[in-house]
């Protein structure tokens, strides 16, 4: 069986769908020079597939787009996020994660991307070698990357970040975020908070946790002087571990936290951030 | 209208009579404002009463010795005709008086000057016309007239030159009024008694369903141009006056939002009168508006002409969300959860019924037979720790009660209602075709809901497909409860201010009987702003998932209810609970707020 597989450089995603695509038979990896099309590289890409049987790419934003236009381009189906191939069944991950769905793959090539993080890479495909291919002239252009601004975060994005430290109400104003901060900074993690903080205009809306904010998935969430609306829980569910810190023993965060403070934030959380220090600085 | 998109609404003639009787004729709405509501109607009936004059002034300008047969020569007539040209006058006056010197805010945004020269006509039309009675009285041409024409005619020659120069100078206003009217605000004329015959006759919290399985060519997404407007949206931008009755009462205008539920039907009148092709939103009106509006009803209550306004918000969300996928991104996740997870939060279906474990109530299985009441729990109740006390209580109560009641546990899932209310039409029908199928393997009848929210949506909209319930509020069945002895709650003194939730008192006019709870059980105290004319949370219209820009509807209203000095802040709404809660946290009182069924219990255990 031969398999072409798209790849990027320097990209986890790419080893692990190529990684994939060895074990189904010998594989031809391509690369495409130049900033991205989609239509033009589908077009670059559905040209080197020339007898393949199969065309594989990293289950990754810019793999599944593609392979929808290969697919488009060469009228066959195509299978996104894919985990296992047995003969002309695929398992594929469906609704976000929450379902594992078998399908039969029908069509030739079989077009399919691999779901990124099932599939260890192997240190062997690291050495594959990458054929450059260029896209044909007067490929279609009209989608394609003219320009790329960096993200403006200063520091750690809330979203990804490993901890969290949010404040709510009881925070009580802008300025005395300066305590979460504080502690966020020693702990390496973000800045986060709750509605009520965005609506009061004590921090940007970037900055809020909840199902209208960002949901984060921190390993840590320090939750300081918020209720705990279904809102903000929402948004702090992923989260692996939650401490509240709240004056209120009966405020419903307690329900969702792992740990819980109840006491004055504006006592505690310097606290913490004293005793951090401490122990560091022994 | 030709053009325009049928409506899907049961014919109802009798109710419809009733409407133009009472709305119409009757002047109902209007009247909800006394002064502004008598000058209209005086200028109305004014209008009605002295329309046969029109013909006789007609007939008199050819032959000035011919009369209307009958009509035109009952002296009760003429009296009539005078009683309201000076009624009429009146109602002028009063007019300019408020829109010169009261000036309310609710003609900003309004055609002031147009306004003005409609009553300048009218003031000509009636002064034409006692001057022309008056000068025939002279003449010894009219012997019917009223007392004030037969004073006025003293002044006027008895040779009928100015009987002549007033009929035609009256006739000639006239002609032109009707010129000028289907330029104007005035056309509502014209169209206001069609728009009030057209409106809802029940079941006002009823969306009408957007039809999937018809053919292509019938196929609708809400509306995106005013070609795909409905006969009664469209009839509804010609019958707007820009009275801004609507615009007054809307809780996001008064918190200072873009939207105006006036200037929204004003610029989709705009839009169909250019016949433009492109896009309502971002032409006749700004993309932010409709994304504004909480759907509580306010402006449709008030308005005096049965515009619908939230008929237009949804239908413009509708093309948005499902043609254009464009809508403020921050209620995408609830979209994505309502439609995954069958709740608005994401939260496992399987914790749905955690609330009730402790209590012991009887989760139902596919196939068990229906228990008297299903007790429709809802997401927030479920979910939301704040908002489950009021399951509970619920719950407690029914126990107490020996009420036959089950929940429906992990099988229950939202009703669909935020996402319908935010324009996503399909996610809503999956949800209620999934949730009839559910209610039919137990074979339910009688539900009682505690979110206003489902309860209208099982009420008012599962019966477009096919799930048809008898459906209570949890206060409707508590106080029949309280009423039937089966609850005997204990008189208490506390201090309790009612906030009607818009769902529940506008939308399904359900206001006596949590009121009649806590006559019971505390010492109630009214808002200014209370049943039919209650004052939104700011959640409603999916908008407990979207930001709101600019001052909190939450904390207006809580505002309102810290004022009255009441100890207690009670509601009926899970949603209401959460954000009043905010709200009054937020204006620093110590306000409980907590629903009636909580307080309802432990009138039970004092």
């Amino acid at each position: 069986m031969s398999v072409l597989v798209f790849v990027e450089p320097d990209d986890e995603l790419s080893l692990q769908a190529l990684s994939f695509a060895r074990q189904l038979g010998d594989v031809q990896a391509v690369s495409v020079d130049g900033d991205y099309a989609p239509a033009a590289w589908a077009a670059a890409v559905a040209g080197a597939a020339g007898g393949a049987d199969a065309i594989v790419a990293a289950g990754s934003d810019r793999g599944n787009e593609l392979l929808a236009h290969v697919a488009a381009r060469l009228d066959q189906p195509f299978a996104a996020n894919v985990t296992s191939i047995d003969g002309d069944v695929v398992t594929r991950v469906r609704w976000g994660g929450s379902l594992l769905e078998e399908a039969r793959l029908h069509g030739s090539p079989r077009i399919l991307s691999v779901a990124p993080h099932t599939f260890a890479a192997d240190p062997a495909a690291a050495s594959t070698p990458v054929e450059q291919i260029a896209v044909p002239a007067h490929a279609d252009m009209s989608v394609r990357v003219i320009g790329r601004v960096e993200e403006s975060s200063g520091g750690v994005s809330l979203r990804d970040a490993k901890v969290v430290v949010g404040g709510g109400r009881g925070v009580g104003s802008s300025e005395a975020f300066a305590i979460i901060e504080e502690l966020a900074g020693l702990l390496g993690g973000a800045v986060g908070c709750s509605r009520v903080v965005t609506s009061a205009g004590w921090r940007p809306h970037a900055d809020q946790v909840g199902q209208t904010g960002t949901k984060i998935s921190a390993d840590l969430y320090v939750a300081c002087g918020i209720s705990g609306a279904t809102q903000h829980i929402a948004g702090a569910k992923g989260a692996k571990k939650i401490l509240a810190i709240n004056s209120d023993p009966e405020a419903p965060i307690f329900a969702s936290a792992d740990y819980g403070v109840v006491g004055d934030l504006h006592e505690i959380v310097p606290a913490i951030s004293a005793e951090l220090r401490r122990v560091r600085g022994s | 209208m030709l053009r325009a998109k049928p409506n899907d609404r049961p014919v109802d003639v009798g109710r419809r009579v009733k409407n133009e009787v009472e709305i119409v004729l009757g002047q109902r709405k209007l009247l909800q404002r006394l002064v502004p509501g008598l000058m209209h109607a005086f200028i109305f009936w004014g209008f009605l009463v002295l329309f046969p004059t029109i013909v006789m002034a007609m007939i008199a300008a050819v032959d000035k010795h011919a009369e209307l047969p009958w009509l035109g020569h009952q002296t009760w007539f003429g009296w009539m005709v005078d009683l309201f040209v000076v009624l009429v006058f009146a109602g002028v006056v009063t007019a300019v008086v408020i829109r010169k010197a009261v000036r309310p805010a609710r003609f900003d945004g309004s055609h002031r000057g147009e306004a003005d020269f409609i009553l300048l006509l009218i003031a000509v039309v009636v002064v034409t016309l006692l001057c022309w009675h008056a000068a025939a009285h002279a003449a010894g041409l009219n012997d019917h007239v009223g007392p004030l024409s037969a004073l006025l005619a003293k002044a006027f020659p008895s040779h009928g030159h100015a009987e002549r120069v007033f009929v035609w100078a009256h006739l000639a206003v006239v002609f032109g009024f009707l010129r000028y009217l289907p330029h104007s605000k005035h056309l509502h004329i014209a169209t206001a008694g069609i728009n009030v015959w057209l409106a809802r006759t029940s079941r006002p919290g009823r969306l009408e369903p957007l039809r999937f399985d018809v053919p292509d060519a019938e196929l609708r997404f809400g509306a995106s141009t005013i070609f795909d407007l409905t006969k009664k949206e469209v009839m509804d931008a010609f019958s707007c006056t820009e009275c801004g009755r609507c615009q007054d009462a809307c809780p996001a205008y008064a918190t200072g939002k873009i939207l105006s539920p006036k200037l929204l039907i004003m610029g989709v009148r705009d839009q169909v009168f250019a016949q433009s092709t492109g896009p309502i939103v971002g032409n006749g009106v700004p993309e932010q508006m409709i994304w504004d509006c909480v759907t509580c009803g306010a402006c449709v209550e008030a308005c005096p002409v049965s515009i619908e306004h939230i008929d237009h918000i949804v239908d413009l969300r509708r093309s948005r969300v499902m043609v254009d996928s464009a809508f403020p991104a921050e209620a995408e996740p609830m979209l994505r959860d309502v439609e995954r997870a069958g709740n608005p939060w994401g939260k496992p279906q399987t914790e749905r019924a955690a609330w009730a474990e402790e209590l012991g109530v009887r989760v139902l299985e596919p196939g068990d037979p229906a228990p008297e009441y299903l007790y429709w729990v809802g997401c927030a109740a479920s979910f939301d720790e704040r908002a489950k006390k009021s399951a509970e209580s619920t719950a407690k109560l029914l126990q107490k009660a020996g009420v036959d009641f089950a929940i429906l546990g992990p099988r229950e899932s939202c009703t669909g209602d935020p996402a319908r209310r935010m324009g996503n039409e399909y996610v809503f029908q999956a949800h209620a075709e999934q949730n009839i199928a559910t209610l039919k393997e137990n074979n339910v009848q009688k539900i009682v809901a505690s979110c206003p929210h489902c309860f209208n949506t099982l009420a008012n909209e599962y019966g477009d497909f096919g799930g048809n319930y008898e459906v209570l509020h949890h206060t409707e069945l508590l106080s029949q409860l309280v009423e039937d002895g089966r609850l005997k709650p204990a008189a208490g003194t506390q201090s309790i201010t009612y906030h009607d939730s818009c769902y529940l008192a506008r939308h399904n006019d359900v206001r006596m009987e949590p009121r009649k709870l806590l006559n019971v059980i505390g010492q109630p105290v009214e808002m200014t702003r209370s049943g039919k004319q209650t004052f939104c949370c700011g959640a409603g219209g999916a908008h407990m998932w979207m930001e709101e820009k600019g001052k909190p509807i939450n904390v207006e209203r809580a505002t309102e209810a810290v004022g009255t000095g009441a100890e207690t802040l009670a509601v009926a709404c899970p949603f209401c609970t959460v954000m009043l809660d905010d709200g009054v946290r937020e204006t620093g009182a110590k306000m409980r707020v907590a629903d009636v069924s909580t307080l309802l219990v432990e009138s039970l255990d004092a």
